[in-house]
C-alpha cells in the first residue's frame, strides 16, 4: 500500500468516527495512530466523555471483529481467555475462545477487575498469543485493545501496577468537548445513536496494510535520538521516582511513524514526537509521593522535558 | 550608564600623574581609546567575565601580599606579637596603613582588565551575578529546584572604575592642590553629562563653583588640622616613653628589684659557628662605665661615637671594626633589631669578644660605640658573619673620662677621683653654669654610696696588694663559695633601710642574678685598683642542631678587666656557672611549640628581610603565577572553544541537513521579533510567525520551504540536486519578500 492510500484509509476512518464523536479529532488521531503503530491504548477519563463510544466507533468503521468486555471484580481469566469445555458426546476438550479471540477488543473498566484478570489481559497484549490448557494459540493479525478506566473511583478498583502501565502503548483522555460540539452530540441523538447507523468503511486488510505502511516511515537518526533524548530525561527529572523504559522509545517512535503516515509524510518530523510524548511517555513514569503531594504530575514532567530538550529543526 | 567618551583615559592620565605612574597610566588610556580605532569585539560569556574578575581579585590578593611584605608588615606584626609595646604596635599600624596606601593606588591597574573586557566585548553591561558570589548562588539554586530565575541586573563597569581611580589618585604623594582642581574638573565632566536640564547653564556653573570653592576652603582647614594634630599629637612622641633596653648608652639594672625576675624563653639570636662548637662564651653588646643608683652608664664613651664606612662597592655587606686585626674565628650570627632610632629598626648587634669585622650585614648604617658596642640601623632582621679572635677589641682602652652631670655632684667628689668644673663661657650667660666631671680615669670610679661595703669585702678577702691573676682568682672563690644565685630577692630588713641593693648583696643575702654579681665585681676590682667595665649581652650554652639558639633569659651581665700588659679587656665572670641551670628551671614546659613558632616566624623573617630580598623571591614566585593563571584562562577558553567546534564538526558529521540555507532566514526572522525557543519545532513557530504583523506574505512560501528543508533534514532520503537548488532559491525569495515585507512596514 503506497503512502497516499494510506492515508485515504486514515482519513476514511477518521472521518467516520467524526460522524459520531464530534470534538475529539486530536484524541482520534492518537488512537489511529496507534492503531497503525499495533499498540494498545488506555482512556482515562471521567465518566460519560464518550470513552467507550469512540472504541465502539472505531471498531464499526474498521470491517473487523469487535468484542466488548466489561471488567467487574468477579471477572476471572478464563472470561477473558477462553476455557476448554468436555463434550459428552465424544469424550473430549473442546476449547471455548474468549472475547481475547478478536480483532478489537474494548477492555471497558480495567481497574475494576482483579489484578490476577488483569495480568491475563496484558499478557496477550504483550505477547500477541495467549496459553490455555498448555496449548499456545495466536491471536489474530490485528489485535487492538482499547482500555479504559475511570479516575474518579477508588472504591472496588485496582489500580494498574506501573509495570503493566507500561504495556499500552498510550494513554490519553477525551476530555470535555467544546458547548458547541456539545450541542451537536445533542442534535445528533436526538432520535437515535449515530452509531447504529454507522456502516464500517474499511476493511481489516487495509487496516493490516496500513500497518505495514507505517512501519515503512522514514525516521532519521538524529529524530530516533531526540526521541531517546526525551525519554532518557524523565529518568533523570525531579520529582520522579522511576522513569521511562527504552520500551517508550520505541513506542514512541512506532507511534510517531504512524503519525506522519497520517499527516501525509513519509518521513517522521520532530511535531509528531513532541505531540505524542505526553500520552506515551507519561503514564509509564512513577512520582515520588512527596512530589506527587506537591502538584507534581508525571504530565508536567514531559511536558517539561519537551520545554527544555532542544528540538532538531 | 555608560560614561562619556575620554573621561576614562582623561582619568586615567589624571590618576598617572598624581600617583607618579604616568606611563601605566598613558598606556591604559591608550589601550582604552583604541577601542575606538579597533572595531573588533568580542562575544564574552557571563563566564569569561566571571573568570576575569576572579583574575582581578588575585592580582589585588597578590598586590595585597606584595605590598604588605614590602612594607615590613610580617616583621612588625611578628615584633608586635612577641612584644605589645605601643611602638610595636605603632610599627605595625604604619605598616598596614602603608600596605593599604600603596594597593590603593594600584587599583586603576589591578582592575583594568575587567574594564578592557567590557570595553572590548560586545556587552554594554556585565551581569551582577559574575561579581557576587551570593547571586551566583541564587542563581544556581533556582536553577537546580527549577524555579523562576531571579531577574538578571547588569552594570556598566565605567563609573564604578571612574570612582576607583579617583580614590586611587587621591592617594598622592604631592602636596599641592593640583589633585582637588583635577578631581573637580573630572567630576564637573561627568555632571556636565548629567545635569538637569531644568536649569540653565549660569545657574549650574554658579552652584558647582559655590560647591568647588567650599570643598577648596574646607579641604584647606582639614590639611590644616591635620598638620597641628601630627605637628603636636605625633605617635614619636609617645614612643620615646619607651627606651628599649639595649641602649648604647645606659642600662637600668634590676638592682634592687624585689621578687621573682621573669624572664622570657623566646629566641633572640641564632648562631651558626664556622666549624662544630666553637662558639664564644659571651656575646656582648654594650659594656657601661659609671655606675650610679642601680644604673649603668656609659659615661664620657657616649661621646665617641664612630660611623663604620661599608667596604666598596657599596652593598658589599662588609663593615670593618678594626681593620689591622687578623681572625682567626668565623660566627653567623641572626639577630633581630628591635630597637626603633630615627625612624627605622635599629639595635645593638650580639657580637664574641674581638670581633674585628662583619660580613654580609645587610644594614643601613653601622655605628661603633666606644663603649664597646655596634648599633646597626637595618630592616628588622639582619644575618651576618662576625670574624673575631683573641686579641684586640675595638672596645676604647681603660683611661680618662668627662662626665656632664649637676645633680650628685657631692657623690662624685667623694669618690675623689677627679673634680668638677664649671663648663663653658658661663659668667656671660643667665643660665646656671654647667658643671663637668673629669675623672682620672673612669674605669675606677666608684660611687661613694657604695663604698663602704666594697671596702668591707676587700677586708675580708685582703684584696689590696694582691697582684691582678691573684685577686681575679680570689674574688672567683669568693663568689663561687659563698654566695648562691637566685633570682628571688627577698624583701629587706625593716631595721636597714639605708643600705643599698648592692651593700645588701655582699653582706647580707649573698644571692642575686648575674647583674649583682657583675656589678658588685666591677666595684669590688675598681676598689683594689684594676680597671672594669660592666659588660652586658648574652650567654651561648644552648646547642640547637648544628648551631646554637639564644634566648631572652640568656642574657647575661658580666665584667671586663683590663689587661694592662696586653692593653686589652678580658671577659670575666663571677656569676655561679649554675645560673644556667637555675634558668632552665623556669622553662615552660610547651617552650618546644613556642621554639617551633620561632622557628617559622624566623625562616619567614629571613626570607623577608634576611640576606636576600622578599620583593625579589615575591616577585618570582606571584609574576609567573600570574601569567600561568591568565594562560590558563585564556588558553582554557580556546581549548574549549576549539572543543566546541570539533564538536560542532562531529554533528555535522552525523546530522545531514544542517547545511540547509533555511537557517539564514530563521535567523533573519527571529531578528525581525520572532525568535525561536530551542525546544519549538518549526510548525509551531511558522503560526507564530504568521501571526505576527508584516509576515502575512510569507506564509505560504515558508510552509512550502519548511516542507522542503524538513524533507533535506529529518528524511533519510534526503534531496536531490534538483530539489537542494529550490531550497537554496525558495529561501532567497523568503529573504526578498521579507526585506520587502520590512520596507512596506518602514
Amino acid at each position: 500500500m503506497n503512502p497516499s492510500a494510506a492515508r485515504e484509509v486514515f482519513q476514511k476512518i477518521a472521518t467516520n468516527i467524526s460522524r459520531v464523536i464530534q470534538g475529539h479529532a486530536a484524541p482520534t488521531r492518537k488512537l489511529l495512530a496507534a492503531l497503525a503503530s499495533g499498540g494498545h491504548v488506555l482512556l482515562e477519563d471521567f465518566p460519560g466523555t464518550g470513552k467507550t463510544t469512540l472504541a465502539k466507533a472505531l471498531a464499526r468503521s474498521v470491517d473487523a471483529k469487535f468484542k466488548r468486555v466489561q471488567f467487574t471484580p468477579d471477572l476471572l481469566p478464563s472470561d477473558i481467555l477462553g476455557v476448554a469445555i468436555f463434550n459428552q458426546l465424544d469424550q473430549q476438550f473442546h476449547f471455548h475462545e474468549g472475547p481475547i479471540f478478536t480483532n478489537i477488543l474494548l477492555a471497558d473498566e480495567i481497574n475494576r477487575a482483579s489484578p490476577r484478570t488483569q495480568s491475563a489481559l496484558l499478557e496477550a497484549m504483550g505477547e500477541g498469543q495467549v496459553s490455555v490448557d498448555g496449548e499456545r494459540r495466536n491471536l489474530a493479525d490485528l489485535f487492538f485493545v482499547i482500555a479504559t478506566q475511570n479516575p474518579v473511583e477508588f472504591r472496588g478498583t485496582y489500580p494498574l501496577p506501573e509495570a503493566q502501565m507500561d504495556r499500552f502503548a498510550m494513554q490519553f483522555t477525551l476530555g470535555y468537548v467544546q458547548p458547541a460540539d456539545e450541542v451537536a452530540v445533542l442534535t445528533a441523538q436526538a432520535n437515535n445513536h449515530p452509531l447504529d447507523a454507522l456502516a464500517s468503511c474499511v476493511t481489516l486488510a487495509d487496516v493490516t496494510a496500513l500497518k505495514h505502511t507505517a512501519q515503512n516511515i522514514r525516521i532519521s537518526d538524529e529524530l530516533k535520538r531526540y526521541v531517546v533524548d526525551l525519554v532518557g530525561a524523565t529518568r533523570s527529572a525531579n520529582g520522579v521516582q522511576l522513569g521511562a523504559s527504552p520500551r517508550a522509545s520505541i513506542a514512541l517512535m512506532k507511534a510517531a511513524q504512524a503519525l506522519a503516515l497520517f499527516d501525509g509524510l513519509e518521513f517522521v518530523t520532530p511535531e509528531q514526537i513532541q505531540e505524542l510524548a505526553v500520552p506515551v511517555i507519561a503514564h509509564r513514569l512513577v512520582m515520588q509521593p512527596q512530589a506527587r503531594f506537591s502538584g507534581l504530575t508525571a504530565r508536567g514532567v514531559v511536558e517539561d522535558v519537551v520545554k527544555k530538550i532542544k528540538v532538531p529543526a | 550608564m555608560k560614561p562619556p567618551p575620554f573621561l576614562l583615559s582623561v582619568t586615567l592620565l589624571f590618576w598617572g600623574w598624581q600617583s607618579d605612574l604616568v606611563l601605566p597610566g598613558a598606556l591604559m588610556a591608550v589601550i582604552l581609546e583604541s577601542a575606538l580605532v579597533f572595531r573588533t569585539r568580542w562575544d564574552l560569556s557571563e563566564d569569561d567575565f566571571s573568570k576575569t574578575w576572579s583574575f582581578c581579585s588575585l592580582v589585588l590578593l597578590s598586590a595585597v601580599v606584595y605590598s604588605f611584605t614590602n612594607n615590613e608588615g610580617p616583621s612588625s606584626f611578628a615584633t608586635m606579637f612577641d612584644d605589645l609595646s605601643a611602638s610595636n604596635q605603632r610599627t605595625a599600624t604604619v605598616a598596614s596603613a602603608r600596605t593599604a596606601a600603596q594597593v590603593i593606588r594600584w587599583l586603576p591597574m589591578i582592575f583594568f582588565p575587567f574594564l578592557a573586557a567590557q570595553t572590548f566585548s560586545t556587552r554594554e553591561s556585565i551581569p551582577l551575578t559574575t561579581l557576587s558570589l551570593i547571586l551566583q548562588r541564587r542563581w544556581r539554586k533556582a536553577k537546580q529546584l527549577g524555579q523562576p530565575l531571579p531577574p538578571a541586573r547588569g552594570f556598566n563597569v565605567g563609573y564604578p572604575y571612574f570612582c576607583a581611580a579617583l580614590l586611587s589618585a587621591s592617594f598622592h604623594p604631592s602636596e599641592d592642590t593640583s589633585f582637588f582642581w583635577g578631581f573637580c574638573a573630572l567630576l564637573m565632566w561627568v555632571l556636565w553629562t548629567q545635569r538637569s536640564r531644568r536649569y540653565g547653564i549660569a545657574v549650574w556653573i554658579v552652584l558647582l563653583a559655590a560647591a568647588g570653592t567650599a570643598g577648596y576652603f574646607g579641604q584647606r582647614s582639614m590639611a590644616g588640622a591635620q598638620a597641628y594634630l601630627t605637628n603636636h599629637l605625633s605617635a614619636q612622641w609617645l614612643a620615646n616613653f619607651i627606651r628599649r633596653a639595649d641602649d648604647p648608652f645606659q642600662n637600668r639594672t634590676s638592682l634592687g628589684l624585689v621578687g621573682r625576675l621573669k624572664m622570657s624563653d623566646s629566641i633572640v639570636i641564632r648562631l651558626q659557628p664556622e666549624t662544630p662548637k666553637n662558639v664564644p662564651a659571651y656575646l656582648r653588646e654594650a659594656s657601661y662605665r659609671l655606675y650610679r643608683g642601680s644604673t649603668w652608664y656609659s659615661g664620657s664613651s657616649r661621646d665617641y661615637i664612630d660611623s663604620i664606612a661599608e667596604e666598596q662597592p657599596a652593598p658589599s655587606g662588609n663593615w670593618p671594626l678594626l681593620s689591622d686585626k687578623r681572625t682567626a674565628s668565623r660566627l653567623n650570627i641572626a639577630c633581630y633589631l628591635d630597637g626603633f632610632d630615627k625612624g627605622s629598626p635599629a639595635g645593638l648587634l650580639p657580637l664574641p669578644s674581638g670581633t674585628a669585622r662583619l660580613e654580609k650585614l645587610a644594614a643601613y648604617t653601622v655605628d661603633r660605640y666606644a663603649a664597646g658596642s655596634v648599633m646597626a640601623h637595618g630592616p628588622g632582621l639582619v644575618l651576618f658573619d662576625a670574624h673575631y679572635g683573641p686579641g684586640a677589641t675595638f672596645d676604647l682602652p681603660s683611661g680618662f673620662g668627662t662626665v656632664t652631670n649637676l645633680r650628685g655632684r657631692r657623690l662624685y667628689e667623694e669618690s675623689g677621683l677627679g673634680r668638677f668644673e664649671p663648663h663653658g663661657d658661663w659668667a656671660s650667660s643667665n643660665d646656671p653654669p654647667v658643671f663637668v666631671y673629669s675623672y682620672t680615669n673612669e674605669d675606677l670610679a666608684v660611687t661613694p654610696l657604695e663604698a663602704a661595703a666594697l671596702d668591707a669585702v676587700v677586708d675580708e678577702l685582703k684584696l689590696k696588694g694582691r697582684d691582678q691573676s691573684e685577686t681575679l682568682r680570689v674574688l672567683q672563690q669568693f663568689f663561687d663559695n659563698q654566695f648562691k644565685y637566685s633570682m628571688w630577692q627577698s624583701p629587706p630588713r625593716s631595721s636597714n633601710t639605708n643600705q643599698t641593693p648592692l651593700a645588701r648583696f655582699l653582706l647580707e643575702t649573698r644571692s642575686g642574678h648575674c647583674e649583682y654579681f657583675a656589678t658588685a665585681t666591677v666595684l669590688l676590682l675598681r676598689r683594689v685598683g684594676i680597671p672594669a667595665r660592666y659588660a652586658t649581652g648574652y650567654s651561648v650554652h644552648e646547642e640547637s642542631g648544628d648551631g646554637y639558639v639564644v634566648r631572652l633569659s640568656d642574657a647575661h651581665a658580666w665584667t671586663l678587666v683590663w689587661d694592662e700588659t696586653h692593653k686589652v679587656w678580658n671577659d670575666f665572670d663571677t656569676t655561679p656557672a649554675i645560673w644556667v641551670e637555675a634558668e632552665k628551671k623556669n622553662r615552660s614546659p610547651l617552650r618546644w611549640l613556642k621554639d617551633a613558632w620561632s622557628r617559622f616566624t624566623f625562616e619567614f623573617a629571613k626570607l623577608r628581610n634576611g640576606q636576600g630580598n622578599i620583593r625579589g623571591y615575591l616577585l618570582w614566585i606571584i609574576v609567573p603565577g600570574m601569567v600561568l593563571l591568565l594562560g590558563q584562562i585564556v588558553f582554557r577558553r580556546g581549548r574549549k572553544r576549539r572543543k566546541d567546534k570539533k564538536s560542532d564538526a562531529d554533528f555535522l558529521a552525523i546530522w545531514p541537513g544542517l547545511d540547509s540555507d533555511f537557517y539564514q532566514l530563521e535567523k533573519k526572522i527571529a531578528a525581525r521579533g520572532v525568535p525561536r525557543s530551542d525546544a519549538e519545532p518549526l510548525n509551531l513557530w511558522l503560526q507564530r510567525v504568521e501571526k505576527s504583523p508584516g509576515m502575512e506574505t510569507l506564509r505560504e512560501p515558508l510552509r512550502e520551504l519548511i516542507k522542503l528543508h524538513y524533507r533535506h533534514r529529518f528524511d533519510p532520503h534526503g534531496l536531490n540536486a534538483a530539489e537542494r537548488e529550490k531550497l537554496k532559491a525558495e529561501t532567497k525569495r523568503c529573504l526578498e519578500l521579507l526585506a520587502q515585507s520590512r520596507s512596506g512596514n518602514s
